[in-house]
């Protein structure tokens, strides 16, 4: 009863997360000074005309929300106007339609450009996350096991190194390790390979993915290395697993049976909260070996200021990252059996 | 309102909002923490309030200190309903009225030394400006809680004093604002018995030396035979007994004291005795039993017990109990 | 006693306690190294126009021939896409990357600093608005926020001081949010309002000190993370560009072709400098950490040490005895310290069927006594001598997989917190059944769930509370099941380790009861830890009183209530309060137990003795025999006899 209680609750949250981002995305666009759509509105050059014509193409001819011509909070508008054709309401509208605009540089809808690239960075960050979390769990466990001897204190040592290394810089490293060892340095697949069999496909898209995916590994482990060392830590410490100890348990079947599931809990909250970092991570090395995902569309679209692109490519990552924190809230809830029977 | 009586408890409740059994389920529970209290204190006089935990002791103690709103009822300082003062106007009161906690290891400040711990209260009150009479009145409290001498612990931190030192600056804090009543909640449960009988010697000469009045919370009624004047058995947020200490102790008339004072360990096998053992545990305050709270685990129970709340019946002009046995 | 009052001299607290700290986080060599890498990168940066050998903005003459010359002796990093002198870049960058990275961590801390401290103080209506915007804002991924925002304005050093400040809060709000109900709910919080004070007052004298430790933790490493994202930043091209930091050469290096010709000099220099940084300040963190929130990174799974045996021993056990301690000694190792004694010299007999108590005040040896016998001692505690028999068995000299056959099978333990000795997350019939599947691998799926049944039934508890967790349970109730686990696997002796000090007299009843009947049902002996003399008198046979880690006197109990021999034996049953012979004053026993790394050279109950004589002070008593089956360790006995 409560379980279902506490998922409502969760479930409301987050769509009342996504309602926020999608208003603060459409405010943030029409606040800032940077778009070239509104810039060239207030060029003085144009003609009247033009300006007029640059507004309606671009909707700025609509009020902004009803009772406001425009964010200026003096220029109130006419609270008359019908709420259904005011700038705000077609953005969302065309939100939920899934239109996003075109894209200033390519003239294509940017809800085709980003569907391609999202599935792209998902395979990434999902790859780079099972390995990380695993090879982090592993090597947390031995940390925290052997606490205090040269095991410990090197798993430490190295995590606390890979955590400082900035992500591109550590992927620019890799690009030159890789230039050296022959492997793909960038884009997904290698140019015609898609006239090939599915399987050598699906080869060839795996050995493009390996440096990415390490890079990505390697500057997410240590994080999870040295989350699940503490945690294990304070488990390991506890009172029941000195009674587990006394029932003759081995050291093999503590660890599996009253360690590992306790320390993992708190785990699966680090990662739920850190997935909104993973993503600046994924942006950084898609930039670096030109993996064609929404990072790479950002990276594209910061240079060629293609608004368009970056507004709908941060609304889809923030409610994909949402979304993904749910699941997680969601993973917690059912592991923990104090959260179930409160 | 009887002016010997200068702290007088008037039917005292609070209830706790427990929220709803189900999302959307109409009714709202309570948590009857404080259900009907009513008692009363004369000038240094030690009231002990026996009971176990869940019988919303240690809400009562807030509720006197003012640190939690009463549900209902009322509360008379010196003649004063201070039921609900505005924070500025209690300020002053609590000089008066000041508190020992129970856990000597919590109730200190870590990063502070034992010098600004009981010179924390004066500041606050920003009495004793003149940096000497402040002085004086530190030394003065640390010797009367028998630290002494007091300049060895002026400078210490609370860590580096032991459970039965640390309850003394706890207990000199409040006297620095020499105060007219002393609430200890539960001041000895978690020190070794040794340490416990020195910590309530200190009590009872406080009374004595300084003519405060102790109301002295405990779940241990052994502990309260040697200082208390009166003793009040609660039970469920209600005092089901009340009366002089050694009515109480020697001559119980409610079943639920009976068997407290029956299961108080004695230091000597060769007086092993009966022991009354009730069964089960105190029930959620939640969901407080219909009629006499206590029947369902009272061993002389009759049927109508479970239909009527017992009135309180006096049995003497100090003694009385909640029993409908003892309705005549 | 003097009578004058000495003014109390106004003493320089601050500074004390500063070089207090600094003694301490001297000590953490992983501290020391961050300070010192980051201390040489602020030098750097400070002093950057006298290390740089070219000033940052000298490209003017810069020829097609001086871009990106490999590191030579006149630039010892190389140069760059612009033929700038890579070597003075990295320097002036310094200064950007440490200016971005402390002033908008400065930013983020005041925020969050105020945030959690709001939230978590005043609660109610604030934290729910302010935790809910915190929780929004920890959700939407930041970095793809501060590209958005960068874009949209213009890309100048104080726009990415402002967009990195105002969007790093967040964590900081979290965790100071988290201290600070931690340390309000503390009851010296509660103690000062009850004085009187005001929340000014409450916040800056109690919350504050306490909530400062984790904030500088936290500040070192939103220092850190500012940083990394000012690089992030600047390498996705949303850089100042008249501020070139670390991020920003690598943006340009990167964009124009550094690749490449192969000029990793000016990939990895720049790169170099930032994980410098970093790891410094993660380094000051860690170090930091330590010393401010310290924590033992100790746990029960740490290898024990060996036993050790010295001096002359008897190594059998006697005939008939279940269980028998001949002279165990307990040393507690601490590193650059004198080992701490905590047991010296114990022995005691347990036969079939015998209930023994073991008292004395906390920290006097019982509970490290009662852990040794299954060597489940702490990784610091050591046996220095002794044999431990159980059934001719020694168990201080077995194999760990011999001994794990002997663990619940024949001895089990029940604990003192039965909260916390049970794990949370399994139910409790499953732990039970563990306890009988490790020793009866055999056991078929129907007869354990019986066996668990029937288990439950013998504690009182209803076979329908089996699939329940332990917070389901009561505090009574625990304690119960955790008596139906000792009882899984039939043992023969059961460990009760103060197994009703934290409950209510009415519970605490119930489990004494509950433990003689099943001791009378099942034969059991137990062995019965306890600071309570009147719980001991209740149900004992026998009684062994220890005092700073030593036996002070062993007899069985009539003998101990009514014909007590040592004096602190005879102090604690004067402090005990007794109902039926009523007196005004408790007698006490003046002091406190000494601490185990420095005990008294003689008897080392003579400091609170109120019998010393001289001898008391210089020379440590033996046990004696004073009569049939009565040992005393004192003095008087001896000079008595």
């Amino acid at each position: 009863m409560n379980r279902t209680r506490t998922l409502l609750k969760k479930l409301a949250w987050s769509i009342f997360t996504i309602l926020f981002v999608i208003v603060l995305n459409f405010f943030l666009f029409r606040v800032l000074p940077g778009d070239p759509a509104r810039a060239g509105v207030r060029d003085p050059r144009l003609k009247k005309e033009a300006v007029e014509m640059l507004r309606v193409r671009f909707g700025l001819d609509k009020p902004v929300i009803n009772c406001f011509e425009s964010l200026n909070p003096i220029k109130l508008g006419s609270c008359t106007v019908n709420p259904l054709d005011t700038q705000f309401f077609i953005y969302v509208r065309n939100l939920l339609q899934g239109e996003l605009g075109i894209s200033y540089h390519t003239n294509r809808p940017v809800a085709d450009i980003l569907a391609e690239r999202l599935w792209n960075t998902v395979l990434l960050i999902g790859a780079g996350q099972i390995l990380s979390i695993m090879i982090g769990v592993v090597f947390g466990v031995f940390a925290a096991w052997k606490a205090r001897t040269a095991i410990d204190y090197s798993a430490v040592i190295t995590s606390l190194m890979a955590w400082s290394l900035p992500t591109f810089w550590l992927a620019i490293l890799l690009l030159f390790w890789g230039s050296n060892n022959g492997l793909p340095l960038a884009g997904k697949a290698t140019p015609g390979s898609s006239a090939l069999p599915l399987l050598q496909q699906w080869a060839d898209i795996g050995i493009h993915m390996i440096l990415p995916t390490l890079t990505y590994t390697i500057i997410y482990m240590g994080e999870y290395t040295l989350i699940m060392r503490s945690s294990l830590m304070d488990v390991l410490s506890e009172d029941y697993i000195l009674t587990a100890k006394a029932k003759g348990l081995s050291t093999f079947q503590i660890l599996k049976d009253h360690a590992l599931k306790n320390a993992m809990l708190p785990l699966v909250t680090v990662i739920a909260i850190n997935l909104g970092f993973t993503v600046a991570g994924a942006i950084q090395i898609e930039a670096v070996f030109s993996w064609p995902g929404l990072g790479l569309a950002i990276f594209e679209a910061v240079g060629r200021r293609d608004f368009p692109v970056l507004q709908g490519a941060f609304v889809l990552i923030a409610i994909a990252v949402i979304f993904a924190n749910f699941l997680a809230d969601l993973t917690y809830n059912y592991l923990d059996p104090r959260v179930q029977t409160e | 309102m009887n002016t010997e009586h200068f702290l007088e408890v008037r039917g005292l409740k609070k209830y706790f909002d427990a929220g709803r059994p189900r999302l959307f389920s109409r009714e709202a529970r309570f948590v009857h923490a404080v259900d009907d209290v009513s008692f009363s204190l004369r000038h240094s006089e030690v009231i002990a309030l026996v009971g176990e935990s869940g019988c919303g002791k240690s809400t009562l103690s807030l509720l006197l200190m003012g640190l939690e709103e009463p549900t209902e009822g009322s509360i008379f300082f010196e003649g004063r309903d201070i039921t609900h003062l505005k924070e500025s106007e209690r300020k002053e009161l609590r000089r008066k009225i000041q508190m020992v906690f129970q856990d000597p290891y919590e109730s200190l400040n870590p990063t502070q030394t034992i010098e600004e711990i009981i010179n924390e209260p004066l500041l606050v009150h920003g009495i004793a400006k003149d940096k000497r009479e402040r002085d004086e009145r530190v030394m003065k409290a640390m010797e009367d809680a028998g630290l002494k001498p007091a300049e060895v612990y002026l400078s210490r931190f609370p860590h580096e004093l032991s459970g039965g030192q640390r309850q003394r600056v706890v207990i000199a804090a409040a006297l620095v604002l020499e105060p007219e009543i002393l609430l200890a909640d539960e001041p000895v449960s978690m020190l070794d018995v040794s340490i416990r009988a020195e910590i309530i010697n200190l009590l009872a000469e406080l009374r004595i030396t300084r003519q405060i009045a102790v109301i002295f919370i405990t779940h241990d009624l052994g502990s309260v035979g040697f200082f208390a004047d009166r003793v009040a058995v609660m039970y469920l947020g209600r005092i089901v007994e009340i009366g002089t200490m050694l009515e109480v102790l020697e001559k119980p008339k409610h079943p639920y004291t009976k068997a407290l004072i029956s299961v108080i360990p004695v230091p000597n096998p060769r007086l092993r005795h009966e022991r009354i053992i009730l069964q089960g545990e105190t029930p959620n305050p939640i969901d407080v039993p219909k009629g006499c709270r206590f029947h369902p685990r009272c061993p002389v129970a009759i049927a109508i017990c479970k239909d009527s709340d017992p009135p309180s019946v006096t049995l003497s002009k100090t003694h009385s109990a909640a029993c409908l046995l003892l309705v005549k | 006693m003097e009578t004058t009052i000495k003014v109390i001299e106004p003493k320089n607290q601050w500074a004390d306690r500063l070089l207090n700290f600094w003694r301490v986080f001297s000590k953490s060599r992983i501290g020391i190294v961050g300070l010192v890498m980051l201390m040489v990168i602020v030098l750097m940066a400070i002093f950057a126009p006298a290390i740089a050998p070219y000033d940052s903005s000298s490209s003017a003459s810069v020829e097609i021939d001086d871009i990106y010359n490999p590191p030579n002796s006149v630039h010892w990093f190389g140069t760059d896409d612009a033929g700038q002198d890579v070597f003075s870049n990295f320097v002036f960058g310094a200064r950007v990357s440490l200016t971005v990275g402390f002033f908008a961590a400065f930013i983020s801390i005041i925020i969050g600093g105020v945030t959690g401290l709001v939230a978590g103080y005043f609660g109610g209506r604030w934290e729910n608005v302010l935790m809910r915007i915190t929780d929004i804002m920890l959700v939407i991924p930041d970095l793809p926020l501060m590209v958005v925002i960068v874009a949209l304005t213009q890309p100048s050093l104080l726009n990415i001081i402002f967009v990195i400040g105002l969007l790093g809060w967040t964590t900081t709000a979290r965790v100071v949010r988290s201290q600070t109900l931690a340390v309000k709910s503390r009851k010296f919080v509660l103690r000062a309002r009850a004085v009187g004070a005001g929340n000014g007052h409450i916040i800056s004298r109690h919350i504050l000190p306490l909530v400062m430790p984790i904030l500088v933790v936290q500040g070192v490493l939103v220092v850190s993370l500012a940083i990394l994202n000012e690089s992030a930043l600047s390498f996705l091209g949303l850089g100042d560009p008249t501020a070139l930091s670390w991020g920003q050469m690598l943006n340009y290096a990167f964009g124009r072709g550094a690749m490449s010709i192969g000029a990793w000099w000016a990939l990895l220099f720049p790169g170099f400098g930032i994980v410098w940084v970093v790891l410094g300040l993660t380094l000051l963190g860690q170090g930091l950490e330590q010393v401010l929130n310290p924590r033992l990174d100790t746990h029960h799974l740490l290898p024990g040490r060996p036993a050790i045996q010295r001096g002359h021993v008897e190594s059998r056990q006697a005939k008939g005895a279940l269980l028998e301690v001949q002279n165990l000694s307990i040393n507690y190792i601490n590193e650059g310290k004198p080992a701490a004694r905590a047991v010296e010299d114990v022995s005691f007999t347990l036969n079939k069927g015998e209930l023994i108590g073991l008292v004395g005040e906390s920290g006097c040896g019982k509970t490290t006594l009662m852990l040794s016998l299954l060597r489940l001692l702490p990784s610091a505690g050591q046996i220095v001598n002794g044999r431990v028999f159980f059934n001719g068995q020694d168990l201080t000299a077995i194999s760990d997989e011999e001994l794990n056959l002997v663990r619940w099978k024949e001895i089990s333990i029940v604990f003192q917190g039965a909260m916390n000795a049970l794990n949370p997350v399994r139910t409790v019939g499953d732990q039970i059944a563990e306890a009988i599947i490790k020793h009866m691998p055999a056991i078929d799926h129907d007869k354990l769930q019986v066996r668990v049944i029937e288990l439950l039934d013998l504690v009182g508890i209803a076979a329908d509370h089996k699939e329940q967790y332990p917070h389901q349970y009561s505090g009574g109730m625990r304690q119960r099941a955790m008596i139906a686990m000792a009882l899984a696997c039939d043992p023969q002796v059961i460990i009760a380790d103060e197994p009703t000090t934290a409950l209510d007299v009415m519970i605490q009843a119930q489990i004494l009861e509950l433990l003689d009947s099943l001791r009378r049902k099942l034969g059991l002996a137990i062995i019965f830890v306890t600071h309570d003399l009147g719980v001991v008198a209740e149900i004992c046979d026998r009684v062994l009183v220890m005092y700073g880690g030593v036996t002070a006197e062993y007899a069985d109990v009539d003998t101990i209530y009514n014909e007590a021999r040592h004096p602190y034996t005879q102090e604690l049953l004067k402090a005990f309060p007794d109902l039926t012979k009523p007196k005004k004053k408790l007698s006490s026993i003046p002091g406190y137990p000494p601490r185990l790394e420095a005990l008294p050279a003689g008897c080392r109950f003579a400091p609170r003795c109120p019998a010393a004589f001289d001898r008391c002070h210089t020379e440590q008593p033996s046990l004696s025999e004073i009569g049939e089956m009565h040992f005393a360790s004192c003095h008087l006995i001896e000079a008595s006899k």
